[in-house]
């Protein structure tokens, strides 16, 4: 049967690892290739990096990062961080990525992406909707580009359209919680992993593996996305995987 | 010297890189003409079957891989790469494949409440004693990401399926020629054992 | 206070030790492993395998092998038998911790010149080991980083400038954790993948000197080498081989002990946190910060040094799993008077230490911080040494 999957997040700013809270605040986390090497000890079971500055700098950086890593490594790979054009995503996969993550420049042209599923297959692109709680009106609200702008979307409808995109796979961030180490958001979760018929990832609250088991548990999501579970915690993904086998979870056998 | 086809499909560099691990004797090559040179054969692929097929046929491959095939050395197909051994494809239109396992290539049907793609950590369900499945354990768990199947027209070519709601093929072989679903250069550590067999194989006609 | 934590029924180790798995009898994937161990490893091929290394190696190299040596009983025991057994000319590498204790240092000096080999010491610099804690501790709440990964990659980098390429290390990690499993049949190497995967708790040398450098406190990139594995296009050049004797022959933590206390008047010391009846074969004797960091774990996951020591008895038939677990309740989990030492040297007060252990509790332990059981002094706290560091 299909296992769950861990998912660790690494986030890149001027060549380093950097994690924070709701998106700002960052603090180091170390270099990037040694968190790969180490990631790949580890035999993680999926890894996701994404370039936070999106600059062309930055982008040079991501892109050495990439092909060093998949020189190190043998894991799948997703990237993400400022994807616009159809070279972006031809770029990243040649150098060594297997999947893209695509959040403002889907929400902004759909086209873009229906061009990138016909060009790479569907298995290659993931869309993200990052989101956060807006309490004047109750409701859940889309953010872009980088959580710095809001849209009028609301998720759970956003992930429906997307749905239609015939994309791999989607990416659900919360804003609210990403950080915070407090939990995930069960309810969006059910809400969408439900409704679609494509696998999602879900990200934003992670902080020990027992909201791992209530994620799997409550939702039928196919991945969780984590990044402080395993800067800021005693945690790593093999333990990770033995915690939620003892829970009943069905996670992926190395030997 | 084994040779992996670059026929302008997909990401070549995670299956050279896996195989560089094992054996110095590894090379991408994009020139159809080679293609007798080598002693194995390994061809990649993501995306759908129609666009395989098209730049295969584009670029003048499938004449060489066909006859490839006949001096019974052995030839490896993973994922996409599987898929466009077979005869049709379904996906984008239908199309013909290379015909060297006959059977079709069709959209997985799931239960409603499975996502498709099948894509994650799935373990292989071993039907048959194969060379490349030496010292692979049952139960353990391979990177699988496809929304389409191969159905074999001789179900002995079938040696191993996979679980998702219902039991799909996630290895086919006949004769000297193998095909893999999921991604062994992304499945460590089993996948570079299957590597391993494959580079150790010596396939008896 | 009682944590309702799943445990094994036979060893008595809870779900929130790293990598134990449940098999649906309720033992776990680590008691199967030792079983393995037990019978279906063929000890006598695998000694065999030792002899051939042994030879292979022997006379070919400035020394036969490199010997990682801390002065407690498995570095003790791997010295003794590999020089009695094979009479090998090693060097012996020591990475000092910085927290070695006088039994410990009374017995290096006896081993050593029982044996009569030559010895490498090293100490890295306090101050760097003072911050790497700190960093370690607040991000992990594991304050050992320095040591986990200076002993396993600074006595691989005296095999390079030395150019030895066999290096012998000693218990396995298949003995007490599944990182590793017997069942693979396989040698365990202290390689750069199980240094990435274990050693480093997540953060090599590199990361921790990105973290710890700052524009007002700057750390010299140089500070973190003893703590970084050697380069490995070096380490192919020299074909090392970091082995686990573990592998080569089924490691006995009492007899290893009863060996050695014989051979060569191995002494036994006090535990802090641990009865002196639970340990006469002389687990963790070596650090004087072993009671803090047993009762972080303690916090963290619920169990401590006593049921770990425990579960080693039952899988080796010394003890039933019914007295391990009485034992455990009695005696596990006291809290040391090592931990104000601690908090001296990395400048925290208790309150800000409970925050940081709390942020990392593993589920579904439920700590308790006002623990009333105080672990004794041992005779020797007064020696240990002190800074003027206090925070109250």
């Amino acid at each position: 049967m299909l296992k769950k999957r861990i998912i660790p997040v690494l986030l890149l700013q001027e060549g380093r690892m950097v994690k924070g809270k709701n998106f700002k605040d960052y603090v180091d986390t170390g270099n990037p290739i040694s968190q790969v090497k180490i990631y790949t000890a580890q035999y993680t079971d999926e890894l996701m990096f994404i370039d936070i500055q999106a600059s062309l700098n930055s982008r040079k950086t991501l892109l050495n990062i990439i092909s060093s890593s998949a020189k190190e490594s043998h894991m799948p790979f997703s990237v993400g961080g400022g994807i616009k054009s159809l070279t972006d995503i031809r770029e990243i996969l040649a150098a060594g990525a297997d999947k893209v993550l695509i959040n403002t420049s889907a929400f902004e042209n759909r086209d873009f992406i229906k061009q990138a599923v016909k060009k790479f297959g569907s298995q290659a692109i993931i869309l993200g909707i990052d989101y956060k709680y807006d309490d004047t009106i109750n409701q859940n609200r889309v953010w872009t580009h980088s959580a710095t702008k809001q849209t009028i979307a609301e998720p759970f409808e956003l992930s429906q359209i997307y749905e239609d995109l015939n994309v791999g796979e989607i990416m659900l961030n919360s804003i609210d919680r990403d950080g915070m180490m407090k939990g995930y958001d069960i309810d969006l979760a059910k809400k969408v992993s439900k409704t679609i018929k494509i696998p999602v990832i879900l990200c934003g609250g992670g902080g020990n593996f027992d909201h791992l088991v209530d994620v799997f548990n409550k939702t039928e999501v196919a991945a969780t996305a984590c990044g402080s579970l395993f800067h800021f915690g005693d945690n790593s993904p093999m333990r990770a995987r033995s915690h939620l086998k003892n829970q009943g979870i069905l996670m992926r056998s190395i030997r | 010297m084994i040779g992996i086809i670059d026929y302008g499909l997909g990401n070549l560099s995670s299956v050279l890189n896996a195989f560089k691990r094992i054996t110095t004797e590894v090379e991408v090559f994009s020139d159809p003409k080679k293609t007798k040179i080598y002693s194995k054969l390994v061809l990649p692929g993501v995306g759908s079957f129609k666009s395989g097929m098209d730049l295969l046929k584009n670029k003048n491959w499938v004449p060489e891989i066909k006859s490839y095939v006949t001096t019974g050395k052995p030839l490896l197909g993973i994922c996409l790469g599987m898929q466009l051994l077979f005869s049709k494809g379904e996906e984008d239109g239908v199309s013909e494949g290379l015909d060297l396992i006959s059977g079709n290539v069709t959209k997985m049907k799931v239960d409603k409440n499975l996502k498709l793609p099948h894509v994650g950590w799935n373990n292989l369900i071993i039907k048959k004693k194969h060379p490349l499945f030496e010292n692979i354990k049952e139960g353990i768990d391979f990177y699988f990401v496809h929304s389409y199947i191969c159905i074999p027209h001789e179900k002995e070519d079938i040696q191993a399926e996979v679980f998702y709601g219902d039991n799909f093929v996630s290895c086919v072989a006949k004769k000297n020629v193998f095909g893999a679903q999921f991604h062994p250069e992304k499945s460590m550590p089993s996948g570079m054992i299957l590597l391993k067999n494959f580079i150790e194989w010596k396939f008896e006609c | 206070m009682k944590n309702n934590l799943k445990k094994c029924n036979q060893c008595q180790l809870p779900e929130t030790y790293e990598t134990i798995e449940f098999d649906n009898k309720g033992g776990c994937n680590i008691c199967s492993s030792t079983k393995f161990k037990n019978t279906e490893i063929d000890w006598k091929s695998r000694k065999k395998l030792l002899n051939e290394l042994i030879e292979e190696n022997r006379g070919k190299y400035n020394y036969d092998c490199i010997i990682p040596f801390s002065g407690g009983k498995d570095s003790v025991f791997t010295l003794n038998y590999l020089i009695k057994e094979y009479k090998i000319k090693p060097l012996v590498v020591r990475f000092n911790h910085g927290f070695i204790r006088k039994t410990i240092q009374d017995n290096v000096h006896t081993t050593l010149k029982k044996l009569g080999v030559d010895f490498i010491d090293f100490t890295p610099n306090w101050k760097i080991v003072k911050k790497v804690m700190l960093e370690a501790f607040k991000r992990k709440t594991d304050f050992c980083w320095h040591c986990h990964t200076g002993i396993y990659s600074y006595p691989i980098r005296v095999a390079l400038m030395y150019k030895v390429p066999l290096i012998f290390y000693g218990e396995a990690m298949a003995e007490f954790s599944n990182y590793y499993d017997y069942k693979t049949h396989t040698i365990e190497k202290e390689d750069e993948e199980k240094f990435l995967m274990l050693r480093t708790l997540g953060i090599t040398a590199e990361d921790m000197h990105g973290m710890i450098n700052k524009a007002d406190d700057p750390v010299d990139i140089r500070d973190l080498y003893p703590y970084t594995f050697p380069d490995a296009e070096d380490l192919k050049k020299l074909k090392y081989n970091p082995v686990c004797l573990g592998s080569y022959i089924p490691w006995d933590h009492h007899k290893n002990t009863e060996q050695i206390k014989k051979e060569l008047g191995w002494k036994n010391d006090e535990l802090e946190g641990v009865p002196s009846e639970i340990n006469p074969h002389g687990e963790k004797i070596e650090c004087f910060m072993q009671g803090t960091r047993d009762y972080i774990k303690f916090l963290k996951r619920g169990y401590s040094r006593v049921s770990q020591i425990n579960s080693f008895n039952v899988r080796n038939n010394r003890m039933t799993p019914a007295e391990a677990k009485e034992m455990n309740e009695k005696f596990d989990g006291r809290k040391p008077p090592s931990l104000e030492v601690f908090l001296e040297y990395v400048g925290l007060s208790e309150e800000e230490f409970n925050q940081f252990v709390d942020k990392t509790v593993i589920p579904p332990n439920k700590p308790n911080y006002k623990l009333d059981k105080i672990a004794k002094k041992t005779w020797d706290f007064d020696d240990w040494y002190r800074e003027d560091n206090n925070k109250k």
